[in-house]
């Protein structure tokens, strides 16, 4: 009896703690109604979503008339269904998702615009979602600034190793997609010793890259889906002579990849910059709701960035706390 | 003869298991058996194999733990995190193991006390651990980690830091399981924790030990994977904790509980290290190295159980009155 008495005491001690907490009560734009947004990030645990996430908050701060609640969808696509729902019977006056999986958020996002909330989806954009806007950095072509390098690049009869994202997902896809079309289809004389699933993720890359390293005796380059993976495999071959003018290109632009163009252990990456995201995605929905205009579709640019402009991009990582 | 033959077998069928797939990968690739290449494999399966010593500790005892990939991240990140601020390698060696501690403390608190069923009461934890590593990362990874990479990437003698760890705790884990009390304790726990408690085995205090244990290995697995990867990552290790929970049970280890030993969950461990790094080798399609990794495993346990099967059916043929 004590025991569950005591139970249920901190379980109502932690609710109230945790609700307490989480709703600071301060009402923007005194006076007249702040524009609720719920903005719907695919996974806090995935850290260019979290970045993203991170970077649209701190953007919010700077218009007074909006007032932006986050919520995590965490990498499940019933999750992301169920809160997408959820902002709409809240009435929040505006709704930005970044999908878990475009198409499986569709028909969510479309009840969302019936209810005539502003819609909004970016990283990666729901594409011909009528009534609705969006925000997005093409992955294609994020790829493409790599591999038209690589062609320039990748040694005559090159062996290279592949690193790829989770298939089905939009971003992984597509930038693989374009590896194929505008690097493999232009250089026929290129072999692929290795091409696995990594997962976006370092250590999954690593192990596959090690295991390369013991079948091959010559790698020119590793193509890698995203900087994550690629610095993975940099890992594994950075202290190794004979791979010392192995290339390697990934996509992000991440603060770790940035480090290793400065280093010259990564060839080039191209930015996918969160803050150019979340100022567009601010600005894009601080027009729809004051009407300034109805429909928004835009995309950020992708610069490359190679060791001739690291430093500007360091700098920016530098600026946001990612770098000392 | 024949009857030592099959209790050879019987007590050895993983080995061969083991041994069966060391051969057929030899003769797949002749870069399968080099130093480097079993070098690669003993330090990719490290950090997985710790943690299923832990989880061989538990499942034997009748638990198991489902939150050690968690815990496992949030105590890497925080340690990270002490290098990064303190400069110290002790120190942030230290944290990773008390915070490891720590949240198997309170599996075993909410286990033992509450009598929440292992599988809920780790389950939250699991949660609870990743939420507190996102939490304090802000989602983000730590970068320029600096000298604390040699606890995954230093090499002593020539051999890996991770793999000496790895020797360590296999040292230490079957000696706790065939020498010690303790030992003795958890297999009795496992095999019927009623008959345990009733000859005067203080059953929460074993089960909390058991934990404590794991707690312990969760919080080196943590260094040792952050170490590797380069850098305090909130979200790594991901599942983690079914890697390790494959490899105990492919080694022999038994979730009715009673059964399982150190060097069968090794055993596992290097079945599956050796089946992925040959597949990658050959250049298997990914797609379908998830079909055969999963096939593999199954066909490995049903021979192994097979095996044992036809063990027990002997012995009880031949105690029958002649």
């Amino acid at each position: 009896m004590k025991r569950s008495l005591a139970l249920l005491l901190i379980l109502a001690l932690v609710t109230s703690l945790v609700v307490g907490c989480s709703k600071p009560a301060d009402n923007k734009g005194e006076g007249e109604e702040a524009f609720r947004v719920a903005y719907i990030a695919r996974a806090q645990a995935d850290s260019f979503a979290a970045w993203l996430a991170n970077a649209v908050m701190e953007e919010a701060e700077k218009y007074d008339n909006i007032e932006l609640d986050v919520f995590d969808g965490q990498a499940s696509d019933d999750t992301e269904n169920s809160l997408i729902e959820n902002a709409i019977s809240n009435k929040y006056d505006a709704i930005i998702i970044q999908p878990n999986n475009g198409e499986a958020q569709r028909p969510y996002a479309e009840k969302a615009v019936e209810a005539g909330i502003v819609t909004i989806t970016t990283n990666a954009r729901i594409d011909n979602l009528e009534g609705a806007s969006s925000v997005d950095a093409d992955p294609y072509m994020q790829a493409k600034v790599n591999a038209d390098l690589a062609v320039e690049q990748v040694p005559e009869n090159g062996n290279v190793v592949v690193l790829k994202g989770p298939p089905g997902n939009f971003h992984a896809d597509e930038r693989y997609k374009c590896w194929e079309e505008e690097f493999f289809a232009k250089r026929p004389d290129v072999t692929i010793v290795g091409n696995e699933i990594a997962n976006w993720n370092k250590d999954e890359a690593m192990d596959y890259m090690e295991t390369w390293v013991q079948a091959n005796d010559r790698i020119d380059a590793i193509i890698s889906m995203n900087d994550n993976m690629a610095a993975g495999a940099i890992e594994v071959i950075k202290d190794n002579p004979a791979f010392e003018n192995i290339l390697a290109y990934g996509v992000d632009g991440t603060a770790e990849a940035t480090l290793l163009i400065e280093e010259g252990l990564m060839t080039s990456t191209s930015l996918q910059s969160a803050y150019d995201l979340a100022e567009a995605l601010l600005d894009t929905v601080n027009k729809l709701l004051t009407g300034e205009e109805e429909q928004i579709d835009i995309d950020i640019d992708c610069p490359l960035i190679t060791k001739d402009n690291v430093q500007e991009y360091i700098e920016m990582h530098k600026k946001a706390g990612a770098i000392k | 003869m024949g009857k030592t033959r099959s209790s050879f077998i019987s007590k050895y069928s993983i080995y061969l298991v083991l041994v069966a797939l060391f051969l057929v990968s030899w003769i797949a690739n002749e870069n399968f058996v080099t130093a480097e290449n079993l070098r690669n494999i003993s330090t990719q399966i490290a950090v997985g194999t710790i943690l299923a010593f832990g989880q061989t500790i538990l499942i034997i005892s009748g638990m198991l733990d489902l939150s050690s990939g968690s815990v496992l991240a949030l105590a890497g990140v925080l340690s990270v995190s002490t290098y990064v601020s303190t400069g110290s390698l002790l120190f942030s060696f230290i944290v990773a193991i008390v915070i490891g501690v720590i949240c198997n403390i309170i599996n075993g608190i909410v286990i033992t006390k509450f009598k929440v069923p292992p599988f809920i009461a780790t389950l939250s934890m699991q949660t609870m651990a990743r939420g507190a590593a996102l939490l304090y990362t802000k989602g983000q990874n730590i970068y320029q980690i600096g000298d604390y990479i040699i606890f995954g990437q230093g090499r002593i003698l020539g051999v890996p830091t991770p793999v000496i760890f790895l020797i360590i705790t296999l040292i230490v884990t079957w000696y706790l399981l065939k020498y010690t009390v303790f030992g003795r304790s958890i297999y009795a726990i496992g095999g019927n924790e009623e008959a345990a408690n009733a000859s005067g085995i203080n059953v929460d205090k074993i089960k909390m030990k058991a934990f404590i244990i794991n707690g312990i290995l969760v919080g080196i697995s943590g260094v040792l994977f952050m170490s590797r990867v380069n850098g305090g990552m909130p979200n790594g290790a991901i599942g983690y904790e079914s890697k390790a929970l494959a490899s105990a049970v492919i080694g022999g280890t038994s979730f009715t509980g009673g059964v399982g030993t150190a060097f069968g969950t090794l055993a596992g461990a290097f079945i599956v290290g050796f089946l992925d790094n040959i597949m990658v080798m050959v250049g298997v399609d990914s797609y379908l190295q998830q079909v055969v990794r999963g096939a593999i495993i199954a066909l490995a346990v049903s021979y192994d159980i097979w095996a044992k099967s036809r063990e027990t059916k002997g012995k009880i043929s031949s105690a029958e009155p002649k």
